[in-house]
C-alpha cells in the first residue's frame, strides 16, 4: 500500500461491487484533486448510489483500491482485497462527509445537536467550541434562527441544509452528496444548490451525485457518466454537457 | 346501628388485610419490571443475532413463554426444583419462583416489542451514524435506543397494565400478595366486599400508571 498523492484526495482504483450475481460495479477508476467539484450523473440503477456508498465505508468492495485523504480505505495486495483496521477506518470517517438523498437527520436531537454531537462525542471538542463551529456553520446556511428546533419542524430544504452542515461540520476534507435534491419540492431546491454553490466556490472538494444538469453544468469542474455499472463519459462539465461524445451520453442527456 | 358498627369494623380489617397484600404486589410488580427489560432486551439482540443458533434459540423461547399459560409457568419454576431434582428451597422460595416466572414471561413480550421498534428504525440513522464516526455503541445508545424508546412505549404501557393485574395470579403459589387476601377474606367474610376493594385497589394502581405513562409520553412528544 504505497504511492500516496496528496493533492489527489479521493483515489478510486478498478473497484468491482455484485450484489448476489448482480455486478453493479464493474471496474470503476476516478480521481478527484483537491479543490476539485465532481458531478456524478446517469440512469437511476447504474451505481452511481453504491459507488458513494463503497467510498464511504457503507459497503465493501469485491476488489479494487480506495484511497481518501492520503488513508488507504482498501487496496489489492498480492491479488488479494485487503481493507484496512478498525483504527484507520474510524479515521478515514473523520476525513469525508456524506449527504443523504431523505437527509437522515437524528429526529430526536436538535438542529445543534445533530451538528455537534458528533464534535463532542466523537472528535472529542468541547462544548462551547462545539457550539461555536455549529453558530458558524448555520450561519452559513441561513439558519440561525433554527438551532434549537427539531428537525421535524423544518421544511425539507432547511433540513437538507442541515445535513449539509452536520457532514461540514468535522471540516471533511471531501463530502460525498448522493442526490442531495431528490426529495425536495422544486421551489425547495434552489437555496440547497445555493449552498452547494457556495461550497465550490470556497474550493471545497465535493462529489455530487445529481440529476440536476444546468447544475451539474455550472457548479462541477468535471462530470463523469456512469450507466451499468461502468463510467460511459467523463470530461470538463461543460463540454460534456454541451457536446458529448458517447451516444448513451447523447441519449441520456436528451431526456433533459 | 350495631349492624353498621358491624360493617365498618369488617371493611377495615379487610383493609388492613389487603394493604399487607399490597406491598407483596407492588413488589412483585416492581421487581418483574426490574428483571424483565433488561432481559428483555438481551432476548431481543439474540432473537436478531446473525448466529443461527443463538436467534433460533430465542425464538423458541418467545414462542413458549408466549405459547403457554402464565399460571403453568409459575406452578413449574416453583414445584420444578422439587419434582425433578428433588430440592426443596424453602418457604421463601414461592416468592422467588414468583419473581423468576413473571420476568422470564414478561421478558418474552418485551423481547417482541423491542425487536418491533428497533426493526422500525431505518437504516439511514444507523448510516448517518456510522459515517459520522459513532461507535458501534455510541449509536445503539445515543442514536437508536431513545428513538425505539419513544415507539415502544404504548405497548411498553400495556404490558405495565397487564402485569398490574397479573400480579393476582401469585395466588396459586400461595403468596400472600393483595389477591390471596381478598379470596381468603372473601370466604371468610361469605361476601365480596373483599374483592371489590381489592379490585379498586388494582384499579387506583393503574390510574396512576396511565399518568404517570403519560406525562412520559408527553415528555417524548416534542418531536415525530
Ligand atoms: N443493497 C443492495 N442489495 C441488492 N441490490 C442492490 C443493493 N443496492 C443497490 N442494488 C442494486 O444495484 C443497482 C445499482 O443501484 P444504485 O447504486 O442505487 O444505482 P443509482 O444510485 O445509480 O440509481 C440497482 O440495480 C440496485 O437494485
Ligand atoms: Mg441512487
Amino acid at each position: 500500500m504505497s504511492d500516496v498523492n496528496n493533492d489527489i484526495v479521493l483515489e478510486i482504483k478498478d473497484i468491482h461491487k455484485s450484489f448476489n450475481k448482480l455486478e453493479v460495479l464493474q471496474g470503476i477508476s476516478m480521481e478527484v484533486k483537491r479543490g476539485e467539484v465532481v458531478a456524478v450523473i446517469g440512469p437511476s440503477g447504474g451505481g452511481k448510489s453504491t459507488l458513494l456508498r463503497c467510498a464511504t465505508t457503507l459497503e465493501k468492495v469485491d476488489a479494487g483500491r480506495i484511497v481518501i485523504g492520503g488513508d488507504v480505505l482498501c487496496d489489492e495486495v498480492d491479488g488479494h482485497l485487503v481493507y484496512c483496521d478498525k483504527k484507520l477506518e474510524k479515521e478515514i470517517r473523520s476525513k469525508f462527509g456524506l449527504v443523504f438523498q431523505n437527509f437522515n437527520l437524528f429526529p430526536h436531537f436538535s438542529v445543534r445537536r445533530n451538528i455537534t454531537e458528533a464534535l463532542i462525542h466523537v472528535h472529542k471538542k468541547s462544548k462551547p467550541e462545539a457550539d461555536a463551529i455549529c453558530d458558524g456553520l448555520l450561519k452559513k446556511m441561513d439558519l440561525e434562527a433554527k438551532a434549537d428546533e427539531y428537525p421535524c419542524n423544518l421544511s425539507g430544504g432547511q433540513q437538507q441544509r442541515v445535513s449539509i452542515a452536520r457532514a461540514l461540520a468535522t471540516n471533511p476534507e471531501i463530502i460525498f452528496f448522493d442526490e442531495p435534491t431528490s426529495a425536495l419540492d422544486p421551489e425547495l431546491t434552489k437555496g440547497v444548490l445555493t449552498v452547494i454553490k457556495e461550497l465550490a466556490q470556497e474550493k471545497m472538494t465535493m462529489v455530487i451525485v445529481t440529476h440536476e444538469m444546468s447544475f451539474a453544468r455550472d457548479v462541477a469542474d468535471r462530470i463523469v457518466f456512469m450507466d451499468g455499472g461502468v463510467i460511459v463519459e467523463e470530461g470538463p462539465a461543460y463540454d460534456l454537457v454541451t457536446n458529448p461524445k458517447q451516444e448513451r451520453t447523447k441519449a441520456f442527456l436528451a431526456g433533459y | 346501628m350495631d349492624e353498621t358498627n358491624q360493617v365498618i369494623r369488617t371493611l377495615f380489617m379487610t383493609l388492613t388485610q389487603l394493604v399487607q397484600g399490597f406491598g407483596f404486589t407492588l413488589a412483585i410488580f416492581g421487581l418483574t419490571l426490574l428483571f424483565s427489560i433488561p432481559l428483555g432486551l438481551l432476548i431481543c439482540k439474540g432473537r436478531m443475532s446473525k448466529i443461527p443458533v443463538i436467534s433460533l434459540i430465542c425464538r423458541f423461547y418467545i414462542s413458549v413463554l408466549r405459547g403457554t399459560p402464565l399460571m403453568l409457568q409459575l406452578l413449574l419454576v416453583y414445584f420444578g426444583p422439587y419434582y425433578m431434582f428433588r430440592v426443596s428451597l424453602g418457604n421463601d422460595y414461592r416468592f422467588i419462583a414468583t419473581i423468576i416466572a413473571f420476568s422470564l414471561n414478561y421478558a418474552a413480550y418485551f423481547a417482541e416489542i423491542f425487536r418491533g421498534g428497533i426493526q422500525s428504525m431505518s437504516k439511514g440513522q444507523y448510516e448517518a451514524a456510522t459515517v459520522l464516526g459513532f461507535s458501534k455503541s455510541q449509536t445503539y445508545f445515543k442514536i437508536i435506543l431513545p428513538q425505539v424508546i419513544k415507539r415502544v412505549l404504548p405497548s411498553v404501557s400495556n404490558e405495565i397494565i397487564t402485569l398490574v393485574k397479573d400480579t393476582s395470579l401469585a395466588q396459586v403459589l400461595s403468596v400472600t400478595e393483595m389477591f390471596t387476601r381478598a379470596s381468603a377474606a372473601a370466604s371468610k367474610q361469605v361476601s365480596v366486599m373483599p374483592f371489590i376493594v381489592a379490585g379498586l385497589f388494582y384499579y387506583a394502581m393503574n390510574l396512576l400508571i396511565e399518568f404517570i405513562l403519560n406525562r412520559v409520553e408527553k415528555s417524548m412528544s416534542y418531536y415525530s
